[in-house]
């Protein structure tokens, strides 16, 4: 019993301290990039495989109990939740640059969509911008 | 536990990461860096709450970080939708004052439609 206990901590640290490698590499990799879109590769690492791992680290320390099943509640909510806000503050740099080709190809350019105040449609594409 | 100082270490190195994410949240020079050092820092401070609640045993701590995470998803949502909509009504102004410009001839000097956002 006291060898199951000891490798329960035993792997349990060793994914907590994996998590924390790949948080130390995600910061890192933000401050080593030069670009938002760049970065946000660096930042999605740690959003999905950082507290992945480091909650399953800590599941396995906790043991079979509710606490656990909650943690492993917060990592399923994290992966829909992660690539949801990186396509997110992606598309708001693709809209709000301006010069978004000097950093990467754009082939069609973003839509989006205003309406003033009559509901008639302005819609404005990069590539509208581009013509003007 | 047996052994707190590993959760002491690990938790000091976490608030050290939070530190420089804020350092990167105050120098990023667009909105989105800005932005994702912000998520960033939630997904760190969920790792904290998450040691925290099974350093102390206490289960009630994780209630809070999954609020935590639903808190800091829709912060996400609602900053970059805001932002986006501040630029493009900016556009929208800039293009309807043209437009307006345009079709009377000469341009005006008078501030229409409310001005810059």
């Amino acid at each position: 019993m006291i060898v199951v206990e000891w490798l329960q901590f035993i792997i349990g640290i060793g994914f907590l301290l994996t998590g924390l490698g790949v948080f130390v590499v995600q910061v890192f990799g933000v401050f080593k990039f030069d670009y938002v879109l760049n970065r946000m590769h660096a930042a999605a690492m740690g959003d999905t495989l950082g507290i992945g791992v480091s909650l399953v680290g800590l599941i396995i320390l906790s043991g079979w109990n509710f606490t656990s099943l909650k943690m492993a509640l917060i990592i399923v909510f994290l992966w829909n939740a992660s690539p949801v806000s990186s396509h997110l503050i992606a598309r708001l740099e693709a809209i709000t640059n301006p010069r978004l080709e000097r950093h990467c190809e754009v082939k069609e350019g973003v839509t989006e969509h205003v309406w003033d105040e009559n509901q008639k449609e302005i819609i404005r594409t990069q590539k509208a911008e581009e013509e003007e | 536990m047996e052994h707190p100082w590993i959760f002491i270490s690990i938790l000091i190195i976490l608030s050290i990461l939070l530190f420089f994410c804020l350092i990167r949240a105050i120098k990023g020079p667009a909105i989105a860096d800005r932005v994702v050092a912000v998520n960033m820092m939630g997904t760190i401070v969920m790792v904290i709450i998450a040691m925290l609640a099974v350093y102390m045993g206490e289960g009630y701590l994780l209630d809070i970080c999954l609020i935590y995470a639903m808190i800091s998803f829709l912060a996400v949502v609602v900053l970059t939708k805001v932002y986006s909509g501040v630029y493009l009504e900016k556009i929208a102004t800039e293009k309807k004052r043209r437009q307006k410009e345009a079709l009377s001839g000469k341009p005006e000097k008078t501030e229409e439609g409310g001005g810059r956002a």
